[in-house]
């Protein structure tokens, strides 16, 4: 597996005798070299530093084995399963949606806002595991909890639109109790103009 | 027969009229910038009287450089927004005087929009615009059906952050070319980077920036560290935009796109990418009716329907919110 994001290159490499995850932040050209160490190092840390508090919390991400801030690359477990954007498209998605709800619950209440939660970045094996944390942030703010939902929904509608999967997921979610705030402040971004119009 | 377009630009400070043919051959691009006092910022009234007293000199300079006579011009095409609303109807009314006056079919379009499609002009097809001006900073691409905004600020337009530092630390207006003249240095200052998913934003470094002057810094250097964290945060979304929509081709468009350094910027990152990276000439680039004329033409071309509200001016007609039939 080998994959160019928008910030790193994602690939599965072979580490001490087993398969990892290898995410490395390549150099921005364009950017001043100070600024540029300065935002990997911090984006590096924190990704790092989130996944690790997730993990120690039993929410099932990849575990972080290594971090150097030297090529800028991060070594994490890889995770054999399949994206939910897959599993989503077989009969029994429902269960796997309710499970999605429960997990970005879960780590909303620890105060974590994943940032770029589409069904490509849950995989799903026996349970749900989250992935990708480059987006992440430290936040206990509704209204960016409530971004991760509607870029959660705004996913489903991209590319499922034809299972009706908000309600089942919302309805998951919204088992949390602190949700309400969340679900309120989804409201209100859902209102303003440019999340409507961008659904076209 | 070769179409021959006027377009009519009045959104904010700058009044333009330019003449383009349908092949996409420029035949004139008259503008004329309105300058607000020293020490003060657009004034929508000033500015709409400023460009109530050029447009008709504007117009005859037009027609003159491209040695036409107002017969000659097949259609007129003007910008009905965004933009500040008395720039817009002074714009809208000269629009309609000249063509109902000659008997043209008229047709209103949409700025942004404008900025994209000038770009592929210069040759692209299916592009992500990085546009920056002083009102606007988008991240737009074509996604079924409309243009979509990927990207965007969530507080002020970069070019009004420029301008807004540049006039505190007592520079005239328009602050950012100033800025950029001065700007110097190769060590650079520490100052907020705020780059949220695909979405930016200013004011944090603007009032840091401010805060850097005050305590000592030179302005040289301030204006060198803003610029670079400026434009990184604007490369690094478009960057993002075009990792998302998987798209191999960068315009970058607005007054802003003027700058040498984020054209420098610009063309490194499309380089380390891959895609190909087209700098529309500044003249382009700044508010100016030849892409408002090309807009228009391309709409035509396309047996775009003239409805009644595509000649009310829209203060605030959102990229988005066009639909786009002739693609």
């Amino acid at each position: 597996m080998k994959f160019r994001g928008a910030e790193a290159i994602v690939e599965t490499i072979d580490w001490n005798g087993q398969t990892v995850v290898s995410k490395i932040r390549n150099k921005r050209g364009y950017r001043h070299p100070s600024l540029e160490k300065r935002l990997v190092v911090e984006r590096l840390r924190s990704e790092s530093r989130i996944m690790a508090r997730l993990l120690s919390q039993g929410i099932p991400v990849p575990a972080v084995y290594s971090v150097n801030t030297s090529d800028n690359s991060i070594f994490m477990e890889f995770i054999d399963g399949q994206t939910l954007e897959r599993a989503l498209r077989k009969k029994d998605f429902k269960t796997h949606l309710v499970q999605t709800a429960e997990v970005l619950s879960k780590i909303h209440s620890l105060n974590v806002v994943h940032g770029d939660p589409t069904t490509s970045n849950f995989l799903v094996t026996d349970k749900i595991h989250v992935i990708d944390f480059g987006l992440s942030s430290i936040s206990d703010d509704n209204e960016d909890r409530a971004s991760d939902l509607r870029v959660f929904l705004e996913s489903l509608d991209s590319h499922h639109s034809e299972i009706n999967g908000r309600e089942i997921f919302l309805a998951a979610y919204s088992k949390w109790p602190d949700s309400k705030p969340v679900l309120e402040a989804l409201e209100v971004l859902e209102l303003r103009g440019r999340y409507n119009l961008m659904r076209g | 027969m070769s179409e021959v377009i006027l377009g009519i630009e009045s959104t904010a400070h700058t009044a333009g009229v330019g003449i383009i043919t349908s092949e996409g051959s420029i035949l004139s691009n008259q503008r004329s910038v309105y300058i607000p006092d020293e020490g003060e910022g657009i004034h929508p009234r000033e500015a709409a009287n400023h460009h109530s007293e050029k447009l008709p000199l504007l117009f005859k300079a037009a027609l003159e450089e491209a040695n036409l006579s107002p017969k000659d011009i097949t259609l007129v095409s003007y910008a009905r927004g965004p933009g500040l609303g008395p720039c817009l109807r002074t714009g809208a009314t000269a629009a309609r005087a000249f063509a109902y006056a000659h008997d043209i079919p008229i047709l209103g379009v949409n700025h942004c929009v404008a900025h994209l499609e000038i770009g592929l002009l210069e040759g692209a097809t299916d592009p992500v615009l990085l546009y920056l001006s002083g009102a606007n900073t988008q991240v737009i691409a074509y996604a079924a059906g409309r243009y979509r905004v990927f990207g965007e600020t969530i507080d002020i337009g970069i070019g009004n952050g420029l301008d807004k530092f540049a006039r505190e630390a007592g520079m005239g207006f328009p602050g950012g070319p100033k800025l950029e003249k001065i700007a110097e240095g190769d060590e650079l200052i520490d100052l907020p980077y705020s780059v949220k998913g695909m979405d930016l934003a200013f004011s944090g470094l603007m009032t840091a920036a401010k805060q850097k002057v005050d305590s000592g810094h030179s302005l040289a250097s301030v204006a060198y560290s803003v610029q670079e964290t400026a434009f990184a945060m604007s490369c690094e979304v478009s960057e993002r935009a075009l990792a998302h929509t998987g798209k191999t081709e960068l315009v970058l468009g607005g007054g802003v796109a003027c700058n040498s350094r984020l054209r420098e910027m610009a063309m490194t990152m499309a380089e380390e990418r891959g895609v190909k990276c087209f700098v529309p000439e500044r003249g382009l680039c700044v508010d100016n009716g030849v892409m408002i004329g090309w807009l228009g033409y391309q709409m035509m071309a396309a047996d775009y329907n003239i409805t009644d509200e595509d000649n009310m001016v829209n203060q605030k007609y959102r990229t988005d919110m066009v639909e786009v039939t002739w693609r």
